[in-house]
């Protein structure tokens, strides 16, 4: 069997965000592997440890700095990786298309990817890449057992959650609550320096024109009007409700 | 014409229904027509309301489409989109909606503009405005050309009015292709937000580390969420915790919130969990610690013991 | 010239960082307080392989470097200088055995660091800087070798599975005449007191230990005997590179709780920040930590490059720990009554940091072998 984890790097969740001109600039900015990545790495880790024989490739496709993340990838444990280098930022549905061609290209029964970008607030690419190889998927992903080629899975739906059984090939988007990913240790750290890190190019894979364009960013401010009350519990529990009914007039 | 996608609640249609209709009425550019698509168990009755809004209203009765299937309800709205030659798909960014709306996108080559909070057309491009950077940021994105795909955030946009006349009903046949049919549900669970959904609640009482445990939430979050028809909700700590099951939870990992009320109650304020509510219109934040974050964001702030103001509030509340 | 760290060493940077922002911080505060030695951590750092990467491949180690060491140094520092001196005080273990001793005591020792501390015992009572005055006697009986005497501040004292201990011959002259000497920590006739009352690093374990007839071979001397005080020496020139290492992380701290509050705290209407007599403070405080980073990693190059190190490690060493204190002193008061009050994390750093004045050669011995080197 083949596992393909897809990974993204994304600026750590203290950083703070700013912008310059009309779009994000995330100079100065520190990097990490997105945390929700973090969970499928994990995850195909576990299947392999427990006993089913994978060979598991990291694949990733962005700009050059995605190597770090790439790099924690296979200090964790999988065994190869390819990135498809780019400083283009391509709409999540183009990038599925290059996956797709990517992960069919190197062959691949189980494809993990992250439940919701922490750059994006997308989490559109699992599905979008299931789609592109004719798969199904699953999201938002909190329990996995594989039993041969058969997968039995809880997931978070609109309502609360199911239990779904679904065969190979298949994406699955992984989340919090699936598992508890775990450190690199030094010594996996040092093996991974001889573990295949292969570069590739747009250009290596189907070409396909692009849908969406961001036109600008800027940063979301809301005012709030931050009255603060301190006290007695029984008199600043009065106020509030006085606030929200009279002022506010929400409740 | 524009091709509306309405969901339903064991029969009946979501609040957000109507405001897809408002999206779609901004995009008169495209065209004035809107057609409605209701899928599942219900859709009749549905469609007949749904028929105070838009021009069309396809409905398919087909038990298939209940519970939610991706890949079910992808080909479903891929063929009706191509049939009608939609120039813009239009559904609500439910977690059903963001699970399907990806693969309708590439099956029909369309652009996708995910989880926006407003929309405007030129005629042959859609722009949009959408969160980014854990809802640090705003977007705007544009489509290249047409179609598009837009899943629309819920509880952002206002519910359209009805609309002059009532538009034409019928059926549409969309039977369901057993061979695309590949998830088998086994069992289901409901979420313990007392009834209230947690995107759809116009209040969302939500508990941190600080309710202590479990009990706090069933001692006090959950009787002051009674008080005012609200949902529960949780932060990624509580949840972590094992305190509430992680469909309570609110945040970056779980669900994104704009309520007209948000009371975060021992909450500290993590940018991964304000980047799931710091959209809702009013917020009230209860902490003991005076310089937690979740006070910058806060409308009202109560600086204060929890186990002393909430019994209070509850108390209040109750008169 | 090339500033730019590895990838192994960036992901090793970035495991520490995340072990100490995960698993230290949220519980230094309370190993603080209860003065608790932290073993399950410390067994949980020594499973990621942070404890004694410095132990050569061939004798099953890592075979990493002191710039690896300095790396995670800097980080385990920045999250507890108590923890971090627990880890790095077992590089004072190795160094000897690494330096000093043949391939038959590599092979028979470093197993037993693998997974477990070392402790270094120099120190008595009566003499701490001045390393030639012990006390601890050895004697040789047969093939074996009797050691008698109690070793003071002795960090890991206790809880360490090997020791390596230095001790004075019979007639001997003092420099010459002692010798080093490893001792597994399951020979007859060791026992200790845990010292308490620290002022800080209060997680690290510190005792005093007693050596009473303690036998072990011959084989387990370090050199010659007589070598005993040039390995301690050649040791120190080397583990001060990482107290340099740990007074950094602790700046860093410093830096950024004094900025993070800064920016918060207001008065007259205004953030703290906007104050210059606040941005001078952490104007010094960045130069100085840069300036001591660099040094440090500097010295623990021209180690790892078996480069003459001396004077460059005693640099770094009272340079970066008296960057950290005054760094420490700054962000308490840029916290003002707060920093003051153990509810911020800054009066620690200060109790913390103030021993990496003091071991491994206090700040005056440091002064003075940078001045002899100049002047010889």
């Amino acid at each position: 069997m083949k596992i393909c984890t897809v990974l993204k790097q994304v600026p750590d969740a203290e950083a703070s965000i700013r912008t310059s001109g009309s779009g994000v600039d995330l100079a100065g900015v520190t990097f990490v592997m997105d945390g929700m990545d973090e969970y499928g790495v994990e995850e195909a880790i576990r299947l392999r440890e427990a006993g089913h024989t994978a060979e598991i490739f990291t694949l990733a496709l962005g700009p050059r700095r995605f190597e770090e993340a790439i790099r924690t990838s296979l200090a964790i444990g999988c065994d190869r990786a390819i990135h498809i280098e780019t400083d283009e930022a391509l709409d999540v549905i183009t990038q599925a298309r290059v996956l797709a061609d990517a992960v069919k290209k190197e062959g691949a029964d189980l494809v993990f990817v992250g439940g919701k970008e922490a750059d994006w607030d997308s989490s559109a690419l699992g599905p979008a890449l299931a789609e592109a190889l004719g798969w199904t998927h699953l999201d938002w992903t909190t329990k996995f057992v594989l039993t041969g080629t058969t997968i039995e899975a809880t997931h978070d739906t609109d309502a609360g959650n199911e239990t779904v059984k679904l065969s190979l090939p298949a994406v699955i988007t992984t989340q919090q609550g699936l598992n508890e990913p775990r450190y690199p240790t030094l010594p996996n750290i040092m093996k991974a320096k001889r573990k295949e890190l292969r570069k590739a190019t747009l250009a290596d894979y189907a070409a396909h024109a692009p849908l969406t364009k961001i036109a600008s960013e800027a940063i979301q401010v809301k005012a709030r009007l931050n009255k603060i009350l301190s006290g007695e519990g029984p008199e600043t529990a009065k106020q509030l409700i006085t606030l929200l009914r009279d002022e506010a007039k929400v409740i | 014409m524009i091709l509306l996608v309405s969901e339903l609640n064991a029969g009946k249609l979501r609040p957000s229904a109507r405001e897809i209709v408002t999206a779609a009425r901004a995009l008169s550019a495209i065209g004035d027509e809107i057609h409605a698509l209701l899928l599942g168990p219900g859709a009749a009755a549905a469609a007949t309301e749904m028929a105070g809004y838009v021009s069309h209203v396809h409905f398919c009765e087909d038990a298939g489409y209940e519970p939610f299937k991706a890949d079910v309800w992808t080909a479903a709205v891929a063929k009706t989109a191509a049939d009608l030659g939609a120039k813009a798909v239009i559904l609500s960014a439910s977690r059903s909606g963001l699970s399907y709306a990806p693969r309708v996108a590439i099956r029909l080559g369309a652009g996708l503009l995910e989880d926006v909070i407003e929309v405007e057309s030129d005629g042959a491009t859609v722009g949009a405005k959408r969160f980014t950077y854990l809802s640090r940021v705003t977007e705007s994105i544009r489509s290249l050309g047409l179609p598009v795909v837009i899943s629309v955030k819920v509880n952002i946009l206002s519910p359209a009015d009805p609309a002059a006349g009532a538009g034409q009903v019928a059926t549409i046949a969309l039977p369901i292709d057993e061979a695309a049919n590949r998830v088998e549900v086994l069992s289901q669970a409901k979420a313990s937000t007392g009834g209230v959904s947690l995107d759809e609640a116009s209040i969302v009482v939500t508990g941190g580390r600080g309710m202590g445990g479990s009990e706090g939430f069933t001692k006090l979050i959950e009787p002051l969420a009674g008080c005012v028809g609200a949902a529960v909700g949780a932060t990624r700590a509580v949840v972590d915790a094992g305190w509430r099951p992680y469909s309570d939870q609110v945040g970056q990992t779980g669900k994104s919130v704009a309520p007209n009320v948000y009371i975060a109650i021992g909450v500290s304020g993590a940018v991964q969990h304000l980047s799931g509510m710091n959209r809702s219109k009013t917020i009230v934040a209860i902490n003991k610690d005076k310089d937690a974050p979740i006070f910058k964001v806060a409308d009202y702030g109560v600086v204060g013991d929890l186990n002393d103001v909430v019994p209070e509030l509850i108390k209040l509340l109750k008169l | 010239m090339n500033f730019d760290l590895s990838p192994e060493q960036k992901e090793m940077q970035r495991m520490a960082r995340q072990f100490a922002a995960e698993r230290i911080i949220p519980n230094a505060a309370k190993w603080d307080r209860e003065e608790s030695y932290p073993a399950e951590f410390v067994k949980e750092a020594a499973d990621l392989g942070l404890l004694n990467i410095t132990i050569p491949e061939e004798y099953g180690g890592l075979g990493l470097g002191l710039v690896e060491e300095v790396l995670i140094g800097e980080e385990l520092g920045y999250a507890c200088m108590g923890f971090d001196t627990i880890i790095l005080a077992s590089d004072l273990a190795i160094v000897p055995i690494k330096i000093a001793g043949n391939d038959e005591q590599k092979k028979r020792f470093f197993p037993l660091l693998h997974t477990g501390l070392g402790a270094f015992c120099l120190s008595e009572a009566d003499n701490g800087s001045d390393a030639g005055a012990l006390k601890t006697r050895a004697e040789f009986a047969g093939d074996d070798v009797v050691l008698n005497g109690t070793k003071m501040w002795i960090t890991n004292g206790g809880v360490a599975a090997l020791y390596v201990v230095f001790a004075r011959m019979e007639t001997e002259h003092k420099h010459t005449g002692t010798v080093a000497i490893v001792v597994p920590a399951d020979v007859p006739g060791i026992s200790h007191n845990k010292l308490h009352g620290k002022m800080g690093q209060r997680c690290s374990y510190t005792a005093e230990m007693i050596f009473e007839n303690v036998r072990v071979p011959r084989a387990n001397i370090l050199g010659e005997p007589g070598d005993g005080f040039k390995i301690a020496m050649k040791t120190l020139d080397r583990t001060r590179i990482t107290v340099a290492a740990g007074s950094v992380g602790v700046a860093r701290r410093a830096l950024e709780e004094s900025v993070k509050y800064a920016k918060t705290r207001h008065a007259f209407n205004q953030p703290i920040a906007n104050f210059q007599a606040i941005q001078f403070k952490l104007a010094d405080i960045k130069m100085g930590l840069d300036t001591s980073r660099l040094q440090t990693l500097y010295a623990a190059w021209l180690v790892d490059n078996n480069r003459s190190h001396g004077q460059a490690s005693a640099i770094a060493k009272c340079r970066a720990s008296d960057v950290a204190f005054a760094a420490a002193g700054e962000a308490i008061q840029i916290h003002g009554g707060y920093g003051y009050m153990n509810d911020f994390p800054v009066e620690k750093l200060l109790r913390d940091v103030k021993l990496n004045q003091i071991y491994e050669g206090t700040n005056e011995i440091q002064r003075v072998v940078i001045a002899r080197s100049l002047l010889k």
